[in-house]
C-alpha cells in the first residue's frame, strides 16, 4: 500500500480534489463554465513559489496563495459582469491565456519559460515535511478541511441560492437577491481554494513552469468535474482518483515515455467527450448539464 | 524605413494566415451559433494529411491537395454529425458545445502527437523560394501566394453570403431558425453544408500554413486561438469582418514588437482578446445581439 508510486499518486489526488470541488463551486452550483479556473491554480502556486523563495515563512505563502487567487478570482468576475454563458467563459479563457503570457514574460519575476526550480519543502513552524508519507499527511489534512468548508458553504442557506442562480436566475432577482453579489462570493471562495491547491502542488513538485497551467490542465479539470457531475462534491472527488489512476495503466502497455502525456490527454478527451453525449449528469450528479 | 516596411510585410503575412483559420472558424459559427475550436483540429490535420501523402505515396503535388481538400472537409462535418448534432439533440448549451469543441482539439492534437512524434515535420515539397523586396520589407513568392488566397477568400466569401442562395439561406438560419424552416429550408442540410465549406478553408489554412511554417503537432491550438482572436475583433458570426479583425490582429502583434520585447507577441493577442471579449465582444463590424446578459 504505501509504496512511494502509490502516495504520490494519493497526493496528486488530494491536490486535485481541492482544485476540481473549488471549479465545481463556479461551474455546478452557480451555472459559470470558468474555464481560467486553472490560472487561479497557477496564480496560488507562483504566488506561494515566490514568496517561500524570497524568505517568508510557508505558511506565509501557502495562505497568500489562497488570497491572491481569490483576489484573481474577483477580478475575473468583476471585469466578466455583464458577459452571459459562451462569451463568459470564452473571456474567462482569455483571462488564462493573459496569465499564461505573464508567467511566461515577466521574466524578471517567473524566470519565464525555465519555471521556478527548488521550491523549498513546507516548514511548519520548525516542523519540515521531509517525507512523501509526511506531505500525504499533510494534504490529506488540508484537503479534507478544504472540502469539508466548500460542503458547508453549498449546504447552508448560501448554497441554496447558488442553486438558484444556475436554475433561475431571473426568478431570483425577481425575489428581490443580488445574483451578481451570490457569484462574487463564489468566485472569491473557489479562487481561495484553487490558491491553496496551487501552493500544496508548487511545494510538492518543487518545480512549476508556466506549461503546468494551460489549455490541456483547463480540459483535465474540467473533465474532473463534468464526469464526476456538476454540483456533486463526492462526485468531483471519485472522478480525481478516477482520472489519476486510469492513465496509470498505461503503464504497462509498451510506449515510448515521451507519449505518456498525449496518451492521458487522449484518454481525458475522449472519457470527457462520451460523459458529454451519452451522460450529461455524470457518474454521481443529479443534474444535467445543460 | 527598411523596418517599418518589413514589420508592415510581417503583418500582412502574419494577418493573411490567421484570416485563413479565422474565416472558416466564423462561417461554421454565423450558422451554428457555437464556437467549433475542433476547427485548429482540421487546420494541423489537412497539414498532416497533406505530409503524409507526399512522403508516402507517389501521389503528386496537386493531387495531393486535391484529397487532402475533401479529407478535411469531411473531417469537419464528421466531427459535426457525431459529436456537436448528438449534444445539440440533446438541447445541450452552446457552452457545453464549446467545452466538446476544446476537448475533440485536445483529442486530435495529441492523437497527430502519437501517431507522428512530436518533433517538428516539414512537408517536402520544394516551393519556388526566391523573395521579392518591396520598400525594405522581404516576402516570399509563397507568401504572397498566401496574402492573394486570403484576399480571394475573402472576396468570394463576402459575394458568397451576400448573393448565393446558400449563402442567403445560412443568413436566414443564423438569423431565425423557425421563420428558415417556415420558408422551408432545411436547417439541418444548412449546418452540413456550413461544416464542409468551414473545414474545406481549414483545409487551404492547413496546406499554405503547413508549406509556409512546419507541422507540430500542438500548431492547431495558437492557430485557432490567434483565427478566433481575429474573428472576435472585426465580429464572430460575421465572415468578411473576421478577416479584417485577423489583419487588424497581424498588425497590432507585429507593430506591438518594435515597442515591447519579442516574447510578449502572443501576449498582445491575449491582451487584445481579452479587451474585446469585455468592451466589445460584437467586434468591429458586429451587432450586440445575445452577448450580453439581461442585467
Amino acid at each position: 500500500m504505501l509504496n512511494p508510486y502509490f502516495i504520490n499518486i494519493i497526493i496528486l489526488v488530494g491536490i486535485y480534489s481541492i482544485l476540481a470541488v473549488s471549479l465545481n463551486l463556479v461551474l455546478g452550483f452557480t451555472g459559470l463554465i470558468n474555464l481560467g479556473h486553472v490560472a487561479l491554480f497557477g496564480v496560488g502556486a507562483y504566488t506561494s513559489a515566490l514568496l517561500t523563495k524570497a524568505g517568508a515563512p510557508f505558511i506565509v505563502g501557502f495562505f497568500s496563495a489562497g488570497l491572491t487567487a481569490a483576489l484573481f478570482g474577483f477580478i475575473i468576475i468583476f471585469a466578466t459582469k455583464k458577459l452571459k454563458g459562451d462569451y463568459f467563459a470564452l473571456a474567462s479563457l482569455g483571462f488564462a491565456f493573459v496569465i499564461g503570457s505573464l508567467m511566461l514574460n515577466l521574466q524578471w519575476l517567473t524566470r519565464g519559460p525555465l519555471g521556478i526550480v527548488g521550491i523549498e519543502r513546507p516548514n511548519i513552524f520548525g516542523f519540515v515535511l521531509n517525507t512523501p508519507v509526511e506531505y500525504l499527511i499533510f494534504v490529506i489534512i488540508i484537503a479534507s478541511i478544504s472540502i469539508f468548508a466548500m460542503r458547508r458553504v453549498v449546504n447552508s442557506p448560501f448554497g441554496r441560492l447558488l442553486h438558484a442562480v444556475r436554475n433561475d436566475e431571473i426568478g431570483l432577482r425577481v425575489l428581490g437577491k443580488n445574483t451578481f453579489l451570490i457569484k462574487i462570493k463564489t468566485m472569491i471562495v473557489a479562487g481561495f481554494f484553487a490558491g491553496l491547491a496551487g501552493s500544496l502542488f508548487a511545494h510538492y513538485i518543487r518545480f512549476i513552469e508556466p506549461s503546468s497551467f494551460f489549455l490541456s490542465e483547463i480540459i483535465f479539470v474540467l473533465s474532473i468535474v463534468i464526469i464526476g457531475g456538476i454540483a456533486s462534491i463526492s462526485g468531483s472527488v471519485v472522478a480525481t482518483a478516477l482520472l489519476l489512476f486510469i492513465p496509470e495503466i498505461l503503464r504497462f502497455l509498451p510506449l515510448q515515455s515521451n507519449l505518456l502525456g498525449a496518451m492521458r490527454q487522449i484518454i481525458y478527451s475522449i472519457l470527457l467527450l462520451v460523459i458529454l453525449v451519452f451522460r450529461p449528469r455524470g457518474l454521481l450528479g443529479r443534474i444535467d448539464l445543460e | 524605413m527598411p523596418l517599418l516596411a518589413q514589420l508592415t510585410v510581417n503583418g500582412i503575412i502574419a494577418g493573411s494566415i490567421y484570416a485563413l483559420v479565422a474565416s472558416g472558424f466564423a462561417l461554421i459559427y454565423g450558422t451554428n451559433k457555437f464556437m467549433h475550436f475542433a476547427h485548429g483540429a482540421s487546420v494541423t490535420f489537412a497539414g498532416y494529411i497533406l505530409f503524409l501523402l507526399l512522403e508516402r505515396t507517389i501521389v503528386p503535388f496537386y493531387g495531393a491537395i486535391i484529397i487532402t481538400i475533401i479529407f478535411t472537409s469531411y473531417f469537419g462535418l464528421l466531427l459535426y454529425r457525431f459529436v456537436y448534432l448528438p449534444l445539440q439533440n440533446r438541447k445541450a448549451s452552446t457552452v457545453i458545445l464549446l467545452v466538446a469543441s476544446i476537448a475533440l482539439l485536445i483529442l486530435f492534437e495529441n492523437t497527430l502527437q502519437v501517431a507522428f512524434g512530436p518533433e517538428v515535420k516539414t512537408i517536402p515539397y520544394d516551393f519556388d523560394n526566391r523573395t521579392f523586396t518591396i520598400f525594405g520589407g522581404t516576402i516570399t513568392i509563397l507568401q504572397i501566394f498566401i496574402f492573394i488566397t486570403a484576399l480571394l477568400i475573402f472576396l468570394f466569401l463576402f459575394a458568397f453570403m451576400r448573393y448565393s442562395n446558400l449563402g442567403k439561406a445560412m443568413r436566414a438560419v443564423a438569423d431565425n431558425k423557425e421563420l428558415a424552416a417556415i420558408w422551408g429550408i432545411d436547417s439541418r442540410k444548412i449546418a452540413d453544408m456550413s461544416f464542409l465549406i468551414g473545414s474545406f478553408l481549414a483545409g487551404v489554412a492547413g496546406i499554405l500554413i503547413g508549406l509556409e511554417q512546419s507541422l507540430v503537432p500542438t500548431m492547431g491550438t495558437m492557430l485557432i486561438i490567434k483565427g478566433f482572436t481575429g474573428a472576435v475583433i472585426g465580429g464572430i458570426a460575421y465572415v468578411p469582418a473576421s478577416v479584417i479583425g485577423s489583419y487588424v490582429l497581424g498588425f497590432a502583434e507585429n507593430y506591438g514588437v518594435a515597442l515591447l520585447p519579442s516574447g510578449y507577441k502572443d501576449a498582445i493577442g491575449f491582451v487584445i482578446l481579452f479587451l474585446f471579449l469585455l468592451l466589445k465582444p460584437e467586434g468591429l463590424f458586429g451587432v450586440p445581439k445575445g452577448v450580453k446578459s439581461n442585467a
